[in-house]
């Protein structure tokens, strides 16, 4: 659940998705769900020339096993609070 | 044999699903369609067939001549549209497509209580053609002619009630018709009249309103579900209850195909008529005909592709009831039935051809639309809401849900927003589509059983570790899809499978160490950490290996520091819940008190930069005597320490940036904790005592080659200085207390003197770490605006030099000046050269950085009464 939770506090934040087929898109993340399978809106398309399909795009669901990356940006990480929570994450598992 | 959990098998096959489709419409109707739904009414023990022996079955259900793999369309034929758009292209796969599963399994609830009004031993075929291209196994004549024979009676009853009562459409095209009828039975019949009559009346929906509540719920049938409810329009008064009264409706359909064929004897017809009417009269025979029989009457078959040949007669003429809806209109215009299809006919027929062509357009998307509308039931979608949303939510969010929920609370400044299930609640409400509230608008109604969906969902989420140990999540499986109890989104499969490390083995040696510790000293601790101090006395631990090695390994430390967040952690937990903590397990972790290692491990963690972010919580949960017991270890080793080693010039003549970053970690946290620490709780004899164990450890003139060791020292002996002030303003310090004082600042001062000069590092360190600063990022070890004239910071020196000399005596301020007078000067001509030798454009930079200059030295010059001014030291006035 961490990587949930943790996309969870990106929504509504604008990342930049990299599929599993290099088309990269950059958007607002609007909902995420356990597989992390994800949900675009406003999204722009790095690569216009490329894909010229998503030109006319706007928002996008995207399925989780397909995401390569998830770009963010730097502020938008509390590190020290994901190693708590990764920590924490490894402790439950280990308990059970 | 099930689906989504459902068991399609016909009664005759499995009692099972009679009684369960019984158990349903009882459940239903007792509480009506708008009453919230329990999860518990309806799916207990549903889909719980844990065995699945009536595998067998599939064949007949699916064909044995199906490949694997094959996509079976569940929805609303994907050939109606078709033909919808070439109206009078008869194609013989239109009637296989046009049936839908819904439509079908419709036709099973009303069997149960039918068949006894028919023949026992009628045969109950599957509907291979359901799922398969095949051609269709029974004719759907049989159907019509069965009907036609059985209620002319009511059928005449009927229509008068029909003509009467407008609302009856409404279940007259929902109601499912009996089983035999089932198989035959053409799906249309009802799916599609929601469609066709709703566009060209103006959306009046009668028909698709009445559908829902008429028909036994739970299964999964094919009436348009989803569409009826946002309609205004009312339920019929006079509701079919779900076993008795199927008969009723049905004849309209027969009246609806049959009659106006009758009547108007269409060419087109013919063919379709010719074999029904013969047919029609004999009705036992029909009952009793297998349907794998039924065709036997039939005029001759064109060859059709499928196990059942005889079919291709009545797949001819059964495309009809579909194909001549929008084609043929005027075949039916003046039967008395044409109310339903009838008027949507009468209006097309005043249309101009492209208008017909836009309503067919129009109409193929209604069909699209409705093509998979009514596969699944409110409540089925409420079950499926629910199972999805079990497994997103948790009871136990700070646990499951750390990082959101902190993250959030640091977000908002410590005020706990909206709750995680209102959020849940809120964000699916946007999926489902149902956030206006549907028919009445009512978005808070919503949101609400959205809200109550998400609490039900963490009963669910509860329930389901518990029925996992049971080996009962197997029931589910089919449900949704395969449920794996090993991997899921809580344990997703791991790339890599790291073994656990035995913690067991750790402490089994670390106690075996002990033990042979213990044996060798005796009971005596304190004879084990005076060999400890003298060898932390010789040593300067320049290799951090040595010093790991020292403390039971790198490994060990780690894992260490690992045990120290993990104990935090369940502190901070505690803490959260409003629990009392107990850090004995935390100073336990700590090894602080543990004499069983040449260094102390808590030394070494101190070497980690995640064992010295720790830190400040660490001392959130320790009382004040374990956090002097700490301090005291940790200035008694002062000298193993890494960051003592690493900012020291002598044994680390070239500082990289990422171990200035290390310095300046190590300041902001640790030092800090430090001060604060001596500065709001510690007694004098309490930093007597530190100072003393610092003294007396280690090898001061090492550590004060080092910014942090002397950063310490100050801070110690600045402190005491200030509560002996304090102390003296108030009440006298005890003479036990000023003399020890005054022995420790002795002992201190004779290890310092005559290395005093050697506080300040040459020259060549300062630029290397300028360099090294200015390459990175960090600024606080210079100063100065521009990269260009960055040097080195020494106000640490002049702020030790200054404390040092404050607490002394004049004699010991004599010496300090003697020993350092070459840098009092070579700093103020530092200063002076820096001004003349700048550029003018440069002056301002230079100006400040003489005055920086002046300052520092100043700090110590002040304590004596001197004061160094534009090249000159003159007295302090």
């Amino acid at each position: 659940m961490l990587f949930f939770s943790f996309f969870k506090t990106l929504v509504d934040q604008e990342v930049t998705v990299e599929l599993k087929n290099d088309i990269e898109l950059k958007g607002t993340l609007k909902s995420v769900d356990q597989f992390l399978n994800l949900k675009l809106d406003n999204i722009s398309c790095s690569d216009e020339v490329k894909y010229p399909h998503l030109s006319s795009v706007r928002n996008i669901f995207i399925r989780g096993s397909t995401v390569r990356y998830v770009y963010l940006d730097k502020n938008m990480v509390d590190t020290n609070l994901l190693q708590d929570a990764a920590r924490r994450e490894a402790i439950g598992s280990t308990k059970k | 044999m099930s689906f989504f959990g459902f068991e399609t098998g016909f009664p005759g096959q499995n009692k099972g699903s009679k009684g369960d489709s019984r158990k349903k419409t009882g459940t239903h109707k007792s509480k009506g369609p708008d009453a919230a739904m329990d999860f518990e009414d309806t799916y207990r023990g549903f889909g719980g067939y844990e065995k699945e022996e009536d595998d067998y079955l599939n064949d007949e259900t699916f064909g044995n001549t199906t490949e694997m793999g094959a996509d079976f369309d569940f929805g609303y034929g994907r050939g109606e549209l078709d033909a919808v758009g070439h109206t009078n292209a008869v194609n013989q796969q239109n009637i296989n497509m046009n049936r839908s599963y819904a439509s079908a399994a419709a036709s099973t609830g009303p069997e149960a209580s039918v068949s006894g009004y028919h023949d026992d031993g009628m045969d109950f075929t599957p509907m291979e053609s359901l799922w398969t291209n095949q051609a269709l196994a029974v004719p759907p004549q049989q159907y019509q002619q069965q009907h036609q024979v059985l209620s002319m009676e009511e059928i005449e009853r009927l229509q008068q009630q029909q003509q009467s009562q407008h609302s009856q459409h409404g279940y007259v095209g929902g109601m499912p018709p009996p089983p035999p009828v089932g198989y035959g039975y053409p799906p249309q019949h009802f799916m599609p009249q929601a469609g066709y009559q709703g566009i060209p009346q103006g959306l009046h929906q009668g028909p698709s309103q009445g559908i829902p509540q008429g028909l036994p719920q739970g299964m999964p049938q094919g009436i348009p579900q989803g569409l009826p409810q946002g309609l205004p329009i009312p339920m019929p008064v006079s509701l079919p209850m779900p076993g008795l009264p199927q008969q009723y409706p049905e004849p309209p359909h027969v009246l609806q195909q049959q009659q106006p064929v009758a009547a108007t004897q269409q060419s087109a017809q013919s063919s379709f008529l010719g074999p029904s009417a013969s047919q029609s009269p004999d009705l036992s025979q029909l009952s009793a005909t297998p349907p794998a029989q039924a065709p036997i009457t039939k005029s001759p078959a064109s060859s059709a592709p499928g196990i059942f040949p005889q079919v291709a007669k009545p797949v001819r003429s059964a495309p009809n009831s579909r194909g001549q809806i929008v084609g043929e209109q005027d075949s039916r215009e003046s039967t008395p039935r044409g109310i339903r299809r009838g008027s949507v006919r009468k209006v097309q027929e005043a249309l101009s051809p492209e208008e017909i062509k836009k309503l067919q357009v129009r109409q193929a998307k209604v069909d699209k639309i409705l093509r998979h509308s009514g596969v699944m039931t409110p409540r089925d979608k409420d079950f499926i809401t629910r199972y999805q949303l079990s497994q997103i939510v948790t009871d136990d969010p700070y646990n499951e849900d750390f990082y959101f929920q902190v993250y959030k609370i640091i977000q908002r400044g410590g005020i706990v927003g909206e709750s995680n299930k209102g959020l849940i609640a809120r964000a699916y409400l946007e999926h489902s589509g149902h956030r206006l509230g549907g028919r009445y608008k009512r978005a808070d109604v919503a949101l609400q059983r959205m809200q109550s969906q998400v609490e039900k969902a963490v009963t669910v989420a509860k329930e389901r570790p518990h029925k996992s140990r049971e080996n009962l999540d197997s029931a589910k499986e089919g449900v949704l899809g395969k449920i794996s109890s090993v991997r899921n989104s809580k344990a997703p499969r791991r790339q890599l499978q790291i073994p656990l490390q035995k913690g067991d083995e750790e402490e089994i040696e670390s106690s075996a160490i002990e033990d042979v510790v213990q044996s060798m000293n005796g009971v005596d601790l304190s004879s084990s950490s005076k060999a400890r101090r003298r060898s932390s006395y010789a040593f300067r631990s320049v290799d951090q290996r040595a010093v790991l090695s020292r403390s039971g390994g790198r490994k060990f430390v780690l894992s260490l520091i690992e045990t120290v967040y993990a104990e935090v952690l369940e502190l901070e937990a505690q803490l959260r819940s409003g629990k009392e903590t107990d850090s004995t397990a935390l100073w336990e972790a700590l090894h602080i008190a543990d004499d069983a290692y040449e260094v102390s491990p808590f030394i070494s963690i101190l070497s980690f930069d995640k064992g010295v972010k720790i830190m400040p919580r660490i001392f959130n949960f320790l009382n004040k005597e374990q956090k002097l017991k700490l301090l005291y270890c940790f200035f008694s080793e002062l000298s193993h320490l890494n960051i003592i080693v690493t900012s020291s010039y002598k044994t680390n003549p070239d500082p990289t940036d990422t171990q200035l970053k290390k310095l300046e970690l190590f300041q902001s946290v640790f030092l800090k904790i430090i001060v604060s620490f001596l500065s709001s709780s510690a007694e004098f004899v309490e930093v007597l005592g530190l100072l003393l164990a610092l003294v007396k450890n280690n090898n001061v003139s090492f550590i004060s080659t080092s910014k942090i060791g002397l950063n310490l020292i100050t801070v110690l002996i600045s402190r005491a200085a200030l509560i002996k002030q304090d102390v003296s303003r108030g009440n006298v310090l005890s003479s036990m207390e000023a003399s020890s004082w005054n022995e420790i600042y002795d002992k201190l001062f004779t290890s310092l003197e005559t290395k005093l000069a050697i506080v300040f590092p040459p020259d060549e360190y300062t630029s290397k770490v300028v360099a090294a600063s200015t390459t990175g990022t960090l600024t606080s070890a210079t100063t100065g605006q521009s990269v260009k004239h960055q040097f080195y910071d020494q106000s640490y020196i002049w702020q030790f030099l200054a404390s040092l000399a404050l607490s002394g005596k004049l004699n010991h301020q004599r010496v300090i000046i003697d020993e350092i007078r070459e840098e009092i000067f070579g700093t103020i001509s530092r200063a002076e050269q820096l001004v003349s030798s700048s550029p003018t454009e440069e002056q301002q930079i230079a100006l400040y950085q003489r005055d920086k200059l002046y300052q520092d030295l100043n700090l110590f010059l002040n304590v004596m009464g001197l004061v160094a001014r534009d090249g000159e030291i003159s007295e302090l006035k």
